[in-house]
């Protein structure tokens, strides 16, 4: 015990003593823990988003788009032809068992303005069915209703980015805002939902009826929606809802055999699972690096460590003669290595920290660090300093007392 | 005479060293016994073999063959954790280049052998400023080697190699780096230990005048003992090195 205590002290004293030296040798070792903490927190960070967005959205919503070219569930443009309606969605709701609640989306988007502020959002026409489809709800106020869908009603329940942005700290509730042309009555404000995996803020929107969107925004004369969300039943039933929907689709829209869909259905697990593969690769590509980091920093450690055993020859020559035994030459030098790649695993997590938070503010990811990225840095780095300082700690310790004096 | 009273005897030891195909015999079948209280000191040209025979003697190394009860105990076979317990248990050294640590202080240096004992720290310190207070560094404890004189670092050592409280302390060419004063000073260190504590040393020396100061000089040549004969009065070492040295203006005073 007194040997490690006094092993952990000439390390520190030791390191203390060439500062500059220990602090260029554990450069290799402070990129790689910084690369393994980054990469932790940004898994932590995606795969906690990715739950909570199952979460906020619904693990059972399907989402079915105009227009056949999907990949991976993200929407292409391509449709210019509207091919999905409000009747298609209202088909679903009505002739499908699997289905629980569908919602039509049509969107606009538009510069809302009140008094001397102004902001750009994107407003969703839909109906009342689209908050329990959404899993979302409406915090003050209330949703608009039936009555306002069927007269086109100029009202809208903000998002709270947009209530924000607009009111700060006035009262949204009640007052007319300018959306595009259009003056409309505020009547609600939405829950707080937060980020998206894209980064988008969800919380950045209107909605509205979507009579109003279609007939006083768009101004069109076809029932053409951009997205139809179906909330279906069941976990179990999704795959036979999504075939159902195809059928049913396929029929109303009488499509041939041979021809392809005109429509596209999506699912949150496929577009979690896109997702979920570009975050796999970007955690190999910085678990690459932090591998070969870490490598060049062990060997970096070995290096420094021969070069000090060499140095203090004389040193251990001493000790060895007044009794130490070769054990306690071992503990010394391979503490004072571990001490060494501890600093380094310190000085990266503390970059780690940084670099990721960073990234997550640029790139609008969500990052979280948990106790486990500051066990893995220290663990790694303590590792680290055991594989690479056991060589030269043990031919310190193999060193023989009369050579060892005798060494200049 | 009483088998406590011998501190170390060594019965036909020979080393060998081999450099490259060529065996040289170091030493070359040793007998020596030295009894407790004795002064030794061991003389003989350059390479005779004087430095390997400490080396022996203080466990740093292994015979090649024969025999060495040290403290009554056969140490010729010992591993080398073993030969380190005993050094630092019976065993107090001694060298030349002094051997300190650098950028340590003079009691950490002290120290050093205790805490391979595992001692406990304020016990451990207590020791140590008693054994420098000994040699008359007790105003030094914090001075690390480059703040001291080459006659204050090679006490620092002397009281390094007491502080165990060993059965023999060896020094090999202890005055070979001081000037003649601080020879003095080391050397009735030395008798004074052995005279007043009954202290067992064995000194490897060059000079003879040093060797004097011995109560028995060993002779060693070619890696065998040419001769061992008691000094009936040793010189009494520093009894005025003020004025024995015409370079201190001694006759000033
Ligand atoms: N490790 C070794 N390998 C080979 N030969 C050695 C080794 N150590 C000592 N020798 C040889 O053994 C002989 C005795 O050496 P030793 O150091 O004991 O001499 P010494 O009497 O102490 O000489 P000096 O008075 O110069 O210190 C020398 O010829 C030396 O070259
Ligand atoms: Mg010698």
């Amino acid at each position: 015990m007194i040997m490690w205590l006094m092993a952990v002290r000439l390390a520190l004293r030791s390191l203390n003593r060439n500062k500059l030296r220990a602090a260029l040798t554990v450069l290799g070792i402070l990129i790689g823990v910084a690369a393994v903490v980054a990469m932790t927190a940004l898994g932590d960070g995606a795969k906690a988003n990715i739950e909570r967005q199952l979460g906020a959205l619904g693990t059972n919503l399907l989402m079915v788009f105009p227009g056949s070219n999907t990949s991976g569930g993200a929407r292409t443009e391509a449709g210019s032809r509207p091919t999905l309606s409000e009747e298609d969605a209202e088909a679903i709701g009505r002739e499908l068992y699997s289905v629980q609640a569908v919602a039509p989306v049509l969107s606009a988007a538009a510069q809302v303005v009140v008094g001397s502020r102004n902001t750009a959002t994107r407003i969703q026409g839909t109906t009342v069915s689209y908050f329990r489809v959404r899993n979302w709800s409406v915090a003050r106020g209330s949703a608009f209703t039936d009555a306002d869908l069927r007269i086109s009603a100029r009202v809208c329940i903000l998002g709270e980015t947009v209530r924000r942005n607009l009111f700060d700290r006035g009262e949204a509730l009640g007052a007319t805002i300018r959306v595009g042309r259009m003056p409309c009555t505020v009547v609600g404000i939405l829950a707080t939902k937060g980020q998206g995996s894209f980064g988008n803020d969800y919380d950045d929107t209107i909605v509205m009826p979507i009579s109003t969107v279609r007939a006083r925004l768009r101004g069109l004369s076809t029932r053409e929606v951009n997205q139809v969300l179906v909330s279906v039943r069941d976990a179990a039933l999704m795959k036979r809802a999504e075939e159902q929907i195809t059928s049913l689709l396929r029929q109303r829209h009488r499509i041939s055999a041979q021809d392809e869909n005109d429509f596209s259905v999506g699912n949150m697990q496929d577009i979690m699972a896109t997702l979920e593969t570009t975050r796999a690769t970007l955690s190999a590509l910085l678990l690459s690096v932090a591998a070969i980091a870490l490598l060049v920093g062990g060997i970096g450690v070995m290096n420094i460590m021969l070069v000090s055993v060499t140095e203090r020859t004389r040193e251990i020559g001493i000790r060895l003669a007044i009794g130490a035994r070769s054990g306690d030459i071992l503990a010394q030098f391979l503490v004072e290595a571990v001490a060494l790649s501890l600093l380094g695993g310190l000085a990266g997590l503390g970059l780690g920290w940084g670099a990721g938070t960073l990234l997550g503010k640029t790139m609008e990811w969500t990052v979280t660090f948990s106790p486990s990225a500051a066990v893995v840095a220290l663990g790694t780095s303590s590792g680290i300093g055991v594989i690479f300082g056991y060589f030269p700690a043990r031919r310190a310790a193999k060193l023989d007392p009369i050579q060892a004096l005798r060494h200049e | 005479m009483s088998a406590d009273e011998i501190v170390l005897e060594m019965r036909g030891i020979e080393k060998a060293y081999l450099t490259g195909e060529v065996v040289f015999r170091a030493l070359k079948g040793v007998d020596l016994t030295v009894r407790r209280g004795e002064f030794l000191a061991v003389g003989g040209p350059s390479g005779s073999g004087k430095s390997t025979l400490m080396n022996l003697i203080g466990c740093l190394d292994r015979p090649t063959a024969g025999q060495y009860r040290l403290a009554g105990h056969d140490v010729s076979g010992l591993d080398a954790d073993a030969r380190a317990f005993v050094r630092n248990q019976l065993i107090g050294f001694i060298f030349q280049g002094f051997n300190l640590l650098a950028r340590t202080s003079a009691l950490e240096n002290v120290e050093l052998p205790l805490i391979y004992r595992g001692m406990g720290s304020s016990e451990r310190r207590r020791r140590a400023v008693d054994a420098l207070r000994h040699v008359g560094l007790g105003t030094k404890l914090d001075n690390t080697p480059a703040q001291l004189s080459g006659g204050q670092q090679q006490r620092v050592a002397i009281a390094r190699a007491l502080v165990t409280e060993p059965k023999l302390l060896l020094a090999d060419e202890p005055t070979g780096n001081l000037d003649s004063t601080t020879t003095e000073e080391v050397l009735a260190l030395l008798q004074s230990l052995h005279r007043d504590q009954g202290m067992t040393i064995i000194m490897v020396t060059h000079e003879p005048d040093v060797a004097q100061c011995a109560s028995r000089i060993v002779v060693v040549r070619d890696g065998l003992i040419a001769s061992d004969r008691r000094v009936e009065t040793p010189r009494q070492a520093g009894v005025d090195p003020v004025s024995a040295n015409p370079l201190l203006g001694g006759a000033s005073s």
